[in-house]
């Protein structure tokens, strides 16, 4: 054996022995609304619909994209369910109660202070903007403009993917359109088979979109960056459009809770 | 999308019912069962319907396909269609992947999650190749694949790490998803994966055919060897994150490799690529050479981009320069050293490696024990790059004492120390020696 042979006989130089490929992160923002009135079924049913969802989401990643949930919870307070986004590989959903009254305002600022480079999207690859998923059941108990005014100016929330799902009668559509700036990527459910439904077909169709989709030019025609401009946005809002509407039939109105 | 429930049975096209046992994947065009039919089990693709831009001529497509029948047995091909439910979905069965072929992607990824059915714990499972010369195989056999497909005037279209499965032991490769394949000139509306489309694709201004195929392929290849994305270096990575607007300038507008020789400002970034870092240096300049063409005059020249035969020579040749040493050592002949003009010597132990030149390559084989030959390494005419025409062995009296096996059908003349030439049949072997020479019929080989 030679001098050098320490540094030979490290796998520095074997072709072989490969760490992952580099991954681009996406991180899913899921912002759930844990007042009182979500007590009972509702809480029920989203618990057991995100347990089931995460090995689903899992899939999506592929060799590309290492995708990551972030849960904030609001009611009287706010609350994280990890103090840092957790790779959907090891997530493990902690099942949330209800009470309290339903601090969004409160949400949105810190869902803003954490959306940074220096916070939670400190990924020192490169990161796809983000999907933030709002869920809730009534309308806020504090002052939201504040807090979405904050939110809004926010790069990543502006750049992001914002989609949410009003829960019940009480949730206020108009005002998850302001959340969102869209109104196709607002869905509603009535029921606790539509909750599950909803939540999957959004949280799917958002990190299927978020980690991998592009826009493809319809014609042959050079794409600009107008074209490309919050085309992901758009396209969510069309895919759960679509995906929405085709279960209409069974769109009975339930007032159940 | 309709999903569709176990136990269901879904009508086929020419009569039979398909029944449903479970899901086994699912993709962006939809989710793939496993299901039975006449007895046997198979894999069926269900397609969201929603997602195909043209369902008809989609399904008409696939119909041709199964009516031409798969390129080679590297591909899981269509096998057969079901009839359409009343909404117009459909779904075709192909044969199911067999247990030892691993996803491209959790090659890449360098474990599996393996789901325990009753716990739901997801465990890791290490997904390596086991040895080098399986993974310069399996480049060859991906090659070859496209090579097929694209000599029967098809084109894969979305190509991507989804689209293989890999024996990470022998280096056999499965091309699947096979059913966006189309004739030259048609697209039935796919895009193709990010990362993995021309950039022309991307800009909007061509739609998937044989040349974009080509650039899709380098990218495989550079992912497979390299553990990275060939466009994301310090330039990319400095947008930190990754708008639509960022993509469609560094995938497609302004898209520069990260070893582009002239211009460095997209290097890969120590801490975040350091798979390419350590891997771009340990492959010998032809190969490297190969992805500097590919993605810089490859880049805006889909003319210019490298076909699947060169990339079949340059990897039949890398295949050919490894060197596996008894001390464990196994890597590259650039990676070795060479120890005077004609021999190569093992920077770990010491062991010198004898090298034999041929009448028909312009480079030196190096000779060690358990060394393959292939058909068409010895045989002018042959394409056959899997089938092994001879090996190095050891003698069983004294294992210091190498020589060479006839694995081929043929005869070989072969000039033994006395000067003379012997003829040594299929079965039989010979000592190598200084000045042996082998007449193999059209190519010939000395060492000297």
């Amino acid at each position: 054996m030679n001098e050098n042979a320490k540094d030979i006989n490290s796998d520095a130089d074997d072709p072989l022995n490969a760490s992952g490929v580099s991954k681009k992160s996406l991180v899913i923002f899921f912002v759930i609304d844990t007042s009182a009135s979500m007590k009972g079924k509702k809480i029920g049913e989203l618990n057991t619909v995100m347990e089931e969802l995460i090995p689903e989401i899992r899939k999506v990643g592929g060799a590309d994209t290492d995708i990551k949930l972030a849960v904030l919870t609001f009611s009287t307070e706010t609350k994280w369910m990890y103090s840092f986004p957790v790779s959907v590989e090891s997530f493990e959903w902690i099942r949330l109660n209800a009470s309290g009254v339903t601090s969004m305002g409160k949400a949105f600022e810190e869902l803003s202070e954490k959306m940074s480079r220096n916070s939670f999207l400190n990924s020192p690859s490169l990161s796809f903007a983000p999907v933030i998923f709002l869920m809730t059941d009534g309308y806020p108990s504090d002052d939201y403009k504040k807090g979405l005014k904050m939110l809004q100016s926010n790069s990543w929330y502006k750049f992001g993917m914002k989609t949410a799902l009003g829960i019940g009668n009480d949730a206020d559509d108009d005002m998850l359109k302001e959340f969102t700036g869209s109104a196709d990527t607002v869905v509603h459910a009535y029921t606790g088979g539509q909750l599950a439904k909803m939540i999957r077909i959004v949280a799917v169709t958002a990190s299927q979109i978020g980690s991998k989709s592009m826009t493809l030019a319809e014609e042959n025609k050079e794409l600009t960056e107008n074209d490309v401009f919050a085309s992901k946005q758009k396209l969510l809002g069309q895919q759960i459009q679509e995906l929405v509407s085709k279960d209409d039939d069974d769109f009975s109105f339930d007032t159940g809770w | 999308m309709v999903e569709l429930k176990i136990g269901q049975q879904i009508e086929m096209e020419f009569g039979g019912k398909a029944k449903v046992l479970k899901i086994i994947g699912s993709g962006g065009q939809g989710i793939v069962y496993l299901v039975e039919f006449n007895r046997m089990k198979w894999a069926l693709k269900w397609y969201d319907i929603d997602k195909i831009k043209h369902p008809k001529e989609f399904r008409r497509n696939i119909q041709n396909n199964i009516a031409d029948g798969a390129p080679s047995n590297r591909f899981l091909w269509p096998k057969y269609l079901t009839k359409e439910l009343s909404d117009g979905s459909f779904g075709y069965l192909m044969e199911l992947k067999p247990d030892n072929f691993d996803s491209f992607v959790d090659i890449l990824n360098t474990y599996k999650l393996v789901v325990d059915p009753f716990t739901g714990y997801a465990e890791k499972k290490p997904v390596r190749f086991s040895s080098l010369y399986a993974m310069v195989t399996a480049v060859i056999n991906i090659v070859n694949a496209f090579r097929q497909l694209h000599r029967d005037g098809k084109s894969y279209q979305d190509l991507n790490d989804g689209g293989f499965f890999i024996n990470v032991d022998t280096g056999a490769v499965l091309v699947c998803d096979c059913d966006n394949i189309a004739p030259e000139g048609s697209n039935f509306g796919i895009g193709g994966k990010p990362g993995y489309m021309a950039p022309e694709i991307v800009r909007g201004i061509a739609k998937p055919d044989v040349q974009t195929d080509k650039y899709s392929l380098a990218v495989v290849l550079f992912r497979l060897l390299f553990r990275g994305d060939p466009m994301e270096g310090e330039r990319v990575v400095k947008d930190v994150c990754l708008t639509e607007t960022s993509e469609l300038k560094h995938y497609g507008q302004n898209a520069l490799f990260v070893y582009d020789p002239y211009d460095a400002s997209n290097r890969p970034v120590m801490g975040i690529h350091d798979n390419v870092i350590k891997f771009w240096r340990l492959y010998p300049d032809y190969i490297k050479d190969a992805f500097i063409r590919s993605f810089t005059v490859g880049l805006e020249d889909p003319n210019k981009r490298i076909i699947e035969n060169e990339w079949q020579q340059l990897f039949i040749r890398l295949r050919a320069e490894i060197i596996k040493c008894d001390c464990g050592r196994t890597n590259f002949t650039t990676m070795f050293g060479k120890n005077d003009e004609s021999t190569y010597k093992c920077p770990k132990c010491g062991s010198i490696f004898p090298t034999i030149s041929f009448s028909n390559h312009d480079f030196r084989f190096p000779l060690y024990a358990g060394r393959k030959f292939f058909d068409c390494e010895i045989d002018m005419d042959s394409n056959e790059f899997l089938n092994v025409a001879g090996e190095i062995v050891a003698n069983k009296n004294n294992p210091s004492i190498l020589g060479i096996r006839n694995c081929s059908e043929k005869n070989w003349k072969v000039k033994m120390p006395d000067g003379k030439y012997y003829n040594v049949p299929s079965g039989k072997g010979f000592q190598i020696w200084d000045g042996l020479e082998i007449d193999f019929g059209n190519v010939t080989a000395k060492i000297d």
